[in-house]
C-alpha cells in the first residue's frame, strides 16, 4: 500500500479500525504514523474546543463554515448540521493539508475568542500586569507541538525553500515573542493584542503551508 | 543608506532583473525536455499552474487559445498539461526522491487570451504576468511575483517572495511574511497588504471611497501622495515612528481615537474621500508628498 492509498483509507476509517493492509502500512511508514498522531492530537484538541464552556458565537462558526465551503472542503448538506460539537466529526474526513489549516484556524479562532473575552473584562487593581491568557498559552503549546512535527517532516528537495520556511518561522516566532511582551507591558492595548493574534494567524498559515510541503512528496 | 533608497533600489533591481530575464530568454540554451501544447478555448479560460521551482511567465494575446511551453532539464520531473473544457491545468510532477535542487527546475511560458483567470502556485523562482485581465491567485514560498498591467481580483500570498505590482487594476490583496511589497501606480479602490518583516511601498492615486490598508510588524511602510489626493489617514506605529508630510485637518467624519502612547498621524487631507490605514508594530511609517 502506498501513502496516498493509506490516506484514502484513513479518510474513510478511524485509525483504530484500519483494515489489515492499512495497519501493516502504518507499522512500516513513519510518515503515515506521524499523520495518524497528528490526527489524534487534532481530534483531542477539537474535543477540548467543543467542550469549552464559552461557546464561540454563531457568526464565528458561520464565517469559518463559509470559508471551508468556498474552499470545497465541506459540502452544503453537511454544513446544515454545523455546530461546534460537530467539529470532531468533519475534522476526521478532511484531507491532511486542509485539515491542518482548518485545525490551526480553529485553535486560533478559539484563542481569539477567549482572548477577546479577557480583554473585555475590567482590569483588576490587584494585578499590575496580566500574563497572556491561558488560551494563548494553550495555543502556543499546540502550535509548538505542530511546529516540531511539521519541521521534522519537511521535504528537503529544495534547500532554498526549506531554508526560507524555517527562516520565516523564526521571524514569526520572534514577532510573537515581541507581541507577547508588548501585551504583558500594556495589557489594555487592543492594538498590541491585535498584533499578537495577527502573528499567531501568520504562524498558523505558515505551518499549514509547511504541512502541505511535507505532504507534497508522497 | 536610507531605507527609502533601499526600497527604491530593490524595486529598480527587481525591474532590472526582470528586464535581464526577458532579454536573456530567447538566448537560453535548449533544454533537455521541451513540451509545447495548444488548447483552443471558448470564452474566459481558467489556467492553473503548479510548479516547484522555476521561471513562469504569462502573457496575453487576442486569440482564443492557450499555449503552454514547458522546459525542464531533468528527467526526475515531468510536465503534465491537461484541458477540461475551459480549464487548463499545468503541473510539474516530481518523479523521484532525493533530487538535487537543479533537478526541480521547470520553466514555463504561457500565452493566454487577454481575459483569463489564473491560479499559480510555485515554491521558488519567479512569476511574471503581463497584460492579463481576470481574477488571479498566487501562492509562493520564496518565488518573487511581478505583475504588470493586470486587472481583476489579485490575491497574492508569499512567504518570503517579493511582490512588485505595476499599474495593476482591481482589488489587491497581498499577504507575506518577509517579502517586500511594491505597488506602483495601482488603479484600485481596495488595497490590503500585510507583511511581517518586509517593506511596503505604495505610490499611486487614492480613489474616491477607496480603502487602503497597509500593515507590517517591522520594516518600512512608505506611501506617496499628491496635493490633489483626498483621504482620511490613520497611521500608527506601536513602537516605531511615523513621519508625515501631509498637512492633516481634524477628521470631520469623527475618526476613531488613537492612544497618545503610540506614534500616530491621523486626520483628513483635502475632503477625505478615501480611507488610508497604515499600521506597524515597530517599523517606520512614511507619508511623503510625491515629487
Amino acid at each position: 500500500m502506498q501513502c496516498h492509498e493509506f490516506e484514502q483509507v484513513l479518510e474513510q476509517q478511524e485509525a483504530q479500525r484500519l483494515p489489515a493492509d492499512a495497519a501493516a502500512h502504518l507499522n512500516e511508514c513513519g510518515q503515515c504514523r506521524a499523520l495518524v498522531t497528528d490526527l489524534e492530537v487534532i481530534q483531542a484538541a477539537a474535543r477540548n474546543i467543543a467542550a469549552e464552556e464559552a461557546a464561540p458565537p454563531e457568526q464565528l462558526w458561520l464565517s469559518l463554515r463559509t470559508r471551508l465551503e468556498a474552499e470545497g472542503l465541506i459540502r452544503t448538506e453537511e454544513a446544515h448540521a454545523w455546530a461546534p460539537r460537530r467539529v470532531t466529526a468533519w475534522l476526521s474526513v478532511l484531507p491532511r493539508p486542509a485539515l491542518a489549516g482548518a485545525y490551526l484556524s480553529l485553535l486560533l479562532a478559539a484563542a481569539v475568542l477567549i482572548g477577546t473575552q479577557v480583554i473585555s473584562r475590567p482590569p483588576s487593581r490587584a494585578v499590575p500586569s496580566i500574563e497572556p491568557p491561558a488560551a494563548t498559552a494553550a495555543l502556543d503549546s499546540q502550535l509548538n507541538t505542530v511546529e516540531r512535527r511539521t519541521v521534522s517532516a519537511l521535504h528537503q528537495h529544495n534547500p532554498a525553500v526549506t531554508a526560507s520556511l524555517r527562516q520565516n518561522l523564526d521571524i514569526v516566532d520572534n514577532f510573537i515573542a515581541l507581541c507577547e511582551k508588548s501585551v504583558r507591558e500594556e495589557p489594555q492595548s487592543a492594538l498590541a493584542r491585535e498584533y499578537l493574534y495577527g502573528a499567531y494567524q501568520q504562524k498558523a498559515d505558515l505551518l499549514a503551508m509547511m504541512m502541505d510541503q511535507g505532504a507534497g512528496g508522497d | 543608506m536610507t531605507q527609502k533608497l533601499q526600497i527604491a533600489r530593490r524595486v529598480a533591481g527587481a525591474s532590472a532583473a526582470l528586464a535581464g530575464l526577458l532579454f536573456l530568454a530567447p538566448a537560453a540554451p535548449a533544454s533537455a525536455h521541451r513540451i509545447e501544447k495548444h488548447y483552443t478555448v471558448d470564452g474566459r479560460p481558467v489556467v492553473s499552474i503548479r510548479n516547484a521551482h522555476g521561471h513562469i511567465e504569462v502573457k496575453s494575446w487576442k486569440r482564443p487559445e492557450v499555449v503552454v511551453v514547458g522546459n525542464h532539464n531533468s528527467d526526475k520531473v515531468e510536465v503534465d498539461t491537461e484541458q477540461a473544457g475551459n480549464r487548463i491545468e499545468v503541473t510539474t510532477h516530481i518523479l523521484k526522491e532525493n533530487l538535487k535542487p537543479a533537478d526541480l527546475q521547470a520553466d514555463y511560458n504561457l500565452t493566454v487570451p487577454e481575459e483569463t483567470e489564473l491560479q499559480v502556485r510555485t515554491d521558488s523562482g519567479m512569476v511574471i504576468v503581463e497584460r492579463v485581465f481576470g481574477d488571479m491567485t498566487f501562492d509562493t514560498v520564496a518565488a518573487d511575483v511581478q505583475l504588470r498591467e493586470v486587472a481583476g481580483y489579485l490575491a497574492i500570498k508569499t512567504i518570503g517572495g517579493s511582490v512588485v505590482c505595476t499599474r495593476c487594476i482591481g482589488r489587491i490583496e497581498v499577504n507575506s511574511i518577509s517579502g517586500n511589497v511594491s505597488l506602483l501606480q495601482p488603479v484600485s479602490s481596495s488595497v490590503r497588504v500585510q507583511t511581517s518583516s518586509g517593506h511596503i511601498y505604495f505610490d499611486g492615486e487614492f480613489h474616491r471611497d477607496g480603502i487602503y490598508s497597509l500593515r507590517n510588524y517591522s520594516g518600512l511602510i512608505e506611501v506617496r501622495f499628491s496635493d490633489t489626493d483626498s483621504f482620511d489617514l490613520t497611521a500608527t506605529s506601536l513602537q516605531g515612528k511615523v513621519e508625515n508630510q501631509a498637512k492633516l485637518k481634524p477628521d470631520p467624519h469623527g475618526g476613531r481615537h488613537v492612544s497618545s502612547r503610540f506614534t500616530t498621524a491621523f486626520g483628513t487631507f483635502n475632503e477625505g474621500h478615501a480611507k488610508v490605514e497604515l499600521s506597524s508594530f515597530s517599523g517606520t511609517i512614511r507619508i511623503r508628498r510625491r515629487d
